[in-house]
């Protein structure tokens, strides 16, 4: 199994409001707190890689106080110079957001050249409530979403100039400077919440679908979905087109690393995701059928999510290191996910350091048996 | 009771509402207006032939794939009066259905024996923003929408059911696919008011906090060549639901004076 490094860059606080995304009102901020906490995170990003971790994982999310990269790809180009090894995945960029997806294309093969080739490229639509923070029509979110990954995906591979000539983007001439390094292009992965649609789509592509913050049931009925779906088009996945992306908090002892989840694991869910109602469903942008699907059976809100629900159903890891490591083979032998994601917290930086140290040591060695494989060769393009 | 027509508009379904004899009528419903035969209707109606659609992805009518802008909307009501073979009608719409009347006498003012307008949205209005709905929850849209709360309650959904629930998300997604962003205006509208030759009434609740009588009314009345404006002072955004009785009156004096549809 690989190992990546996650993080939200949190800006961890307390507050009352109905909402901490989109009116959380960023007088909450203090950026001196900000510099000293961005700082932190970027270190143990290098410390992951330094530990033995395969790859470090950022991502995009606006106006809110769960995870302060509105820009991701700025954050991996503050990666990409100081680290050598790991893969850096983006996860990802919410396509439907820009404006100008050529943009995307342009900054990930920057990222590309410099890494040498390190670089995962993450296609997202964005979550919610990033509808509502960009004032991009959710109605038209998956329409492009196609149009500005197809749009992507031909800049890196097609020599240019060409012309293109969407619904949502339209460029006389598309010719970015400079290609991506890796052939044909970087792999894409999609981070997704198991909309068919999605499953779809990314099982032709042999895009590695990503399930976030997702209960263990629904994991392996997704992968499942997937794997059906990349049967009908003609191949078997590879494991590393599973991935999964659970926060991991392993401590000295059972009781310890529970205290610990229950601290610091509890706030990304309970506040971190606490959202005003409408900003969970802006209109149009899931398809009816997917809306039907989660009213039948409707998932609980993270914000009431409770310690023993988000225990029993998987949604989090803790325990000793043994203990985190017989929790894990449910994903590495049952669901048979080839690359796990995990955010680490343990409420300070230096705690945070040792729990990273104590998993990288006591953890990871017992599941690398494939620590000869590359796993992005052959998927994500 | 109306009649429930279901029919076929350049193969749009739609369907609507009609009763009454008389001059032909056509309303224009708000957001989560379709379908909804109230006093106000039932009040118009003795006077006029009252056609009621719902607007596609609204009520009974399926969502249309095709309508990606306000104008899509105003050319599909050209088309109804086409097919329902009516030459002029009164057009009343209110809201948002105010906003797509509007766009239609910018367009052929010449089918519009008169032009009512209540509580409209659609244009862009210097020192105003509109709240914005989409972000609202359902008590936060009634205290927006409604100055008298109870009135609301005609508008209140039958249950929680997941064909209930689909149906709002729908009707959500079809007002969300052309009044997103820019939110409820379309940014050309404003300057094409003054080619409006239809007689035009304005009514306007005098505590909407949607679209305020000033400067939101009063800008219309501006910009609508001899439009009359007349205030509800017990109303808010939405007049025909909180005075049914003095809004439908209001109504059907001025169009009973301004002859000629059918």
């Amino acid at each position: 199994m690989k190992f990546y490094y996650f993080h939200l860059m949190p800006y961890i606080m307390d507050h009352d409001a109905p909402s901490s995304w989109v009116t959380l009102s960023n007088r909450h901020y203090d950026p001196g707190l900000g510099h000293t906490l961005y700082n932190q995170y970027l270190d143990q990003f290098e410390h992951a890689e330094r530990l033995g971790w395969d790859g470090l994982c950022v991502n995009e999310h606006h106006q809110n106080c769960y995870g302060t990269m509105p820009s991701p790809n700025v954050m991996a180009a503050m990666l990409v110079r100081r680290t050598t090894r790991a893969k850096i995945a983006i996860l990802g960029n919410g396509l439907p957001l820009r404006d100008n997806p050529l943009r995307v294309a342009e900054e990930i093969a920057m990222l590309d050249v410099v890494s040498g080739g390190r670089v995962i490229s993450g296609f997202v639509r964005g979550i919610s409530a990033e509808y509502f923070s960009t004032a991009i029509n959710p109605t038209h979110s998956r329409a492009r979403f196609y149009e500005a990954a197809e749009l992507i995906l031909r800049a890196w591979t097609e020599e240019g100039p060409f012309p293109f000539d969407g619904r949502f983007y339209r460029y006389p001439y598309v010719n970015p400077w400079p290609r991506p390094l890796q052939k044909p292009h970087p792999p894409v992965w999609c981070p997704s919440q198991g909309s068919t649609e999605t499953v779809e789509w990314a099982a032709k592509r042999r895009f590695p679908y990503l399930m976030v913050f997702t209960p263990i049931k629904r994991i392996a009925q997704i992968y499942g979905e997937y794997r059906e779906a990349c049967e009908r088009y003609g191949y078997q996945a590879s494991r590393y087109q599973l991935t999964v992306n659970v926060p991991v908090v392993v401590a000295e002892s059972d009781a310890k690393a529970r205290e610990l989840a229950q601290k610091h694991v509890m706030w990304v869910f309970n506040v971190g995701l606490r959202m005003h109602p409408p900003f969970w469903r802006p209109p149009g942008y899931m398809t009816e059928a997917s809306l039907r699907r989660l009213l039948a059976n409707p998932p609980t809100l993270p914000s009431e999510l409770t310690f023993e629900e988000a225990e029993r159903d998987g949604y989090l890891i803790y325990g000793s290191p043994a203990t985190v490591r017989d929790k894990l083979r449910i994903f590495a032998d049952e669901l048979q996910a080839g690359i796990l994601c995990t955010a680490m917290n343990g409420g300070s930086h230096e705690r945070t350091l040792e729990l990273m140290q104590l998993f990288a040591e006591e953890v990871m060695p017992h599941f690398r048996e494939d620590a000869h494989v590359d796993e992005t060769a052959g998927v994500g393009r | 009771m109306p009649a429930a027509r279901e029919l076929s508009i350049r193969g749009t379904p739609i369907h609507m509402l009609q009763e009454g004899r008389g001059p032909a009528l056509l309303f224009l419903h708000g957001a989560g207006g379709a379908g909804r035969w109230l006093p106000f209707q039932e009040r118009l109606a003795k006077t006029f032939s009252v056609y009621f659609p719902s607007h596609p992805g609204h009520g009974g009518s399926p969502a249309a794939e095709w309508i990606e802008h306000i104008s899509d909307l105003a050319f599909h009501y050209l088309d109804v009066l086409d097919a329902l073979g009516v030459e002029r009608a009164h057009l009343v719409g209110a809201s948002f259905g105010g906003w797509i009347a509007a766009e239609v006498a910018t367009m052929a003012s010449h089918r519009l024996a008169s032009l009512v307008l209540i509580d409209p949205v659609g244009i862009r209005v210097d020192g105003w923003i509109y709240p914005f709905l989409f972000g609202m929850d359902i008590p936060e849209i009634v205290t927006t929408v409604f100055h008298n709360p109870m009135a609301a309650l005609a508008l209140a959904p039958p249950d929680q059911s997941i064909e209930t629930l689909a149906l709002q998300y729908r009707q959500g997604a079809a007002l969300a696919r052309v009044a997103w962003n820019p939110h409820l205006y379309d940014p050309l509208l404003r300057r094409r008011l003054g080619r409006i030759a239809a007689p035009t009434l304005l009514c306007w609740g005098a505590h909407d906090k949607v679209a305020p009588l000033a400067p939101c009314g009063e800008t219309w009345a501006r910009e609508i060549p001899g439009a009359r404006l007349r205030v509800f002072a017990d109303s808010g955004h939405v007049p025909h639901l909180e005075e049914p009785d003095a809004a439908a009156d209001a109504v059907s004096e001025f169009c009973r004076l301004r002859g000629g549809a059918g």
